[in-house]
């Protein structure tokens, strides 16, 4: 028997029992679909992150208060928030002691607070950050008009601010923003510098960021004397692995933090680099993926039983035709394929479905993502998922066609021609 | 041709032994038009069935073209049934929702031969039942007579050297039944060796050779001496 004589007798019975069909395909459609979903958006904020830390530099080393949790996983960054808040232990002098090390070429700390800034009667709403400023050369972020904070002016605890050059321009509009005050927090701040556009950068708003020197806002803006975070050039990119090292080596001397073994978890601090932010976030999404995915894997077994169920109402229903097809020379091997058939055209069809449902799904996800919410998030298929959608929906047809094909092929013929 | 020697079928039911044939004996040459007939529960449709490879006899010999269905496993059943035999049911049995065309086709989808040839082979013998105008038609939106013609075509596509035709009449009003019989008369004249079941004696009177079963065994075998043509019209 020919696969086209099977498949159009498949495509028949299909278009018969049309609505019963599409009820028992919908299983599929919707496990495949998920399973789409699921991967394509996984690697897809996974690809979003990466590149992020890809845009962090090859050969920065970022420090921020914290332990890294032993056990790894997704509680890392349920931890991260509250720690960064309740840690006061990174200082100005870990700065000046980290930056003794001949592999560090420049650092910069960073505290960072939200407050409204005023000009005359417009008001907005923005990130100020404390900085030194070789986070200027670090960030490679320039001021475009005016000038960069200066030395003396950390050392004075001066009270001046270059703009982002969004807030610049909601604040000044058409007005030259420099050499004016503008008011945070009750503090005067004169304009010095308004900043080049920059966009979304590792989820950060740039544009809306007001730089301060790192002394002014911990003193008259937050109060506090410890740091948020410290952002560490090396000389090079292969100094960066054992710059991270020998940081954290600094940190647990000026931080009085016993820890021969190097246990992370034991430090009050994060020092992460490209390559170890990559692995930990690969790790995560990682995780995170297989977990949905797996859920949506149920949604296929549900399907599949779902096609085993309509496979053996349909083998009932057509006893008479498996007789007589029987009668007039069909194998048991011809009908237990044909039954095959018939289920793997359901599941294959419902994959086929799901497939391109799912796919056009993630695709609006992302161009929301993108387009909508701005974000560099990009469209991605993996092409695991397209395997695994294929992959999987015919073994579904097959595994629970097995059962009613073969009930079917072993019919005798003769009860079968009389079946009423 | 067929060879039938002290032919045996028990059916076993929950631990209830039935005899459905009790020893039955008798040879069927090439080109013979036999009549079995016999009341309801004489075994004549078991008899039937094992003489058209659809089931196997408890004992005795049952011999096709001298091959012994002993020595036959089912796949070589099923392929005889393909290349040798032509089935025609009372319910007809034609699949729904399918054209004429495709009914007819059914034995051929089992058979390796070019798709040209199936072609010729489908439309010639709709042809010879006269149904070539319906040929795109459904087989639900067929006259019982019509669907019993597209049964008959589907059993003679692949030029079967046996004819079993059971209770062909049986469904059909008068006039239908005897276009039926003239058309397997006609089938026998062109060579084909038939064997019909019936439970009627006006129908099994137009076959050359009469063997009645009751209770599993042959009471007479002979050959008709007035034999009826279909043509002339049934007579009940």
């Amino acid at each position: 028997m020919r696969l086209k004589d099977s498949l159009k007798i498949s495509f028949s019975t299909l278009r018969t029992n049309k609505m019963r069909s599409a009820l028992t395909m919908l299983g599929i459609i919707i496990g495949v679909g998920s399973v789409i979903i699921m991967m394509s958006l996984g690697k897809g904020a996974q690809s979003l992150i990466l590149g992020q830390i890809q845009s962090m530099g090859s050969n920065i080393v970022y420090i921020e208060p914290g332990s890294f949790d032993p056990k790894g996983g997704s509680s890392a960054f349920m931890g991260t928030a509250l720690e960064e808040m309740t840690i006061k232990t990174l200082k100005l002098k870990d700065v000046e002691a980290i930056e003794k090390d001949p592999l560090v070429d420049m650092a910069y700390p960073m505290v960072y607070g939200i407050a409204r800034a005023i000009y005359q009667n417009r008001d907005e709403k923005v990130t100020f950050i404390g900085i030194t400023p070789e986070a200027y050369i670090i960030d490679d972020w320039h001021t475009i008009n005016g000038r960069d904070i200066s030395e003396d002016e950390v050392k004075a605890t001066a009270r001046v601010a270059t703009l982002g050059y969004k807030i610049a321009k909601d604040l000044f509009e058409e007005e030259d923003p420099i050499g004016k005050t503008i008011r945070i927090k009750k503090t005067n701040f004169k304009v010095i510098g308004v900043m080049e556009e920059r966009g979304m950068e590792m989820f950060q708003t740039f544009d809306e960021y007001v730089y301060i020197p790192v002394t002014t806002a911990q003193k008259l803006l937050l109060g506090i004397d410890h740091l948020n975070a410290i952002t560490v050039r090396a000389v090079s990119d292969e100094a960066v692995a054992p710059l991270t090292e020998s940081i954290r080596l600094i940190l647990r001397e000026t931080h009085n933090i016993y820890n021969p073994e190097g246990d992370l978890s034991k430090d009050d601090f994060k020092a992460m680099n490209q390559v170890e932010a990559a692995n930990m976030v690969s790790q995560v999404t990682g995780i995170l993926t297989a977990f949905l995915s797996s859920i949506a894997a149920i949604a296929l077994l549900v399907g599949g039983i779902g096609i085993m169920n309509i496979m053996l109402v349909s083998v009932t229903e057509r006893t008479r035709e498996i007789g007589l097809r029987k009668a007039v020379g069909a194998r048991n091997k011809d009908i237990l394929n044909q039954f095959l058939i018939e289920s793997v055209t359901l599941t294959l069809l419902g994959g086929i479905i799901g497939f391109l449902g799912g796919t056009l799904f993630s695709l609006l996800i992302s161009i929301i993502l993108s387009k909508v919410l701005n974000t560099n998030w990009s469209f991605v298929l993996p092409f695991g998922a397209v395997v695994l959608a294929f992959g999987v929906a015919t073994v579904i047809g097959l595994v629970f066609g097995i059962y009613p094909a073969r009930k079917a092929s072993k019919l005798n013929p003769i009860e079968a021609l009389r079946h009423e | 041709m067929i060879e039938v020697k002290e032919l045996r079928k028990e059916y076993l039911d929950d631990s209830v032994k039935t005899v459905a044939l009790d020893g039955v004996s008798f040879n069927i040459e090439q080109g013979e038009f036999v009549a079995i007939m016999g009341p309801s529960g004489s075994g004549k449709s078991t008899l039937m069935h094992i003489m058209g490879f659809l089931d196997r006899p408890s004992a005795g010999v049952y011999k096709f073209e001298n091959q012994s269905i002993e020595e036959l496993n089912d796949d070589q059943l099923a392929y005889i049934r393909n290349e040798k035999l032509g089935f025609v049911f009372q319910f007809f049995n034609l699949l729904p929702r399918t054209t004429v065309f495709d009914n007819v086709k059914l034995p051929l989808i089992y058979t390796k031969i070019y798709e040209d040839e199936k072609r010729k082979r489908v439309l010639k013998a709709i042809e010879s039942v006269g149904l070539s105008h319906r040929l795109r038609h459904y087989s639900n939106q067929l006259s019982g007579g019509e669907q019993q013609r597209v049964a008959i075509a589907r059993a003679i596509v692949n030029n079967p050297a046996i004819i079993f035709a059971d209770e062909p009449t049986g469904n059909l009003d008068s006039k239908s039944g005897q276009q039926i019989m003239e058309i397997l008369q006609d089938l026998n004249t062109a060579g084909h060796t038939i064997i019909l079941v019936t439970h009627e004696l006006y129908t099994s009177e137009m076959a050359k050779r009469l063997i009645k079963i009751r209770d599993g065994q042959i009471i007479s075998d002979e050959l008709i001496k007035e034999r009826k043509l279909a043509k002339n019209g049934l007579i009940k």
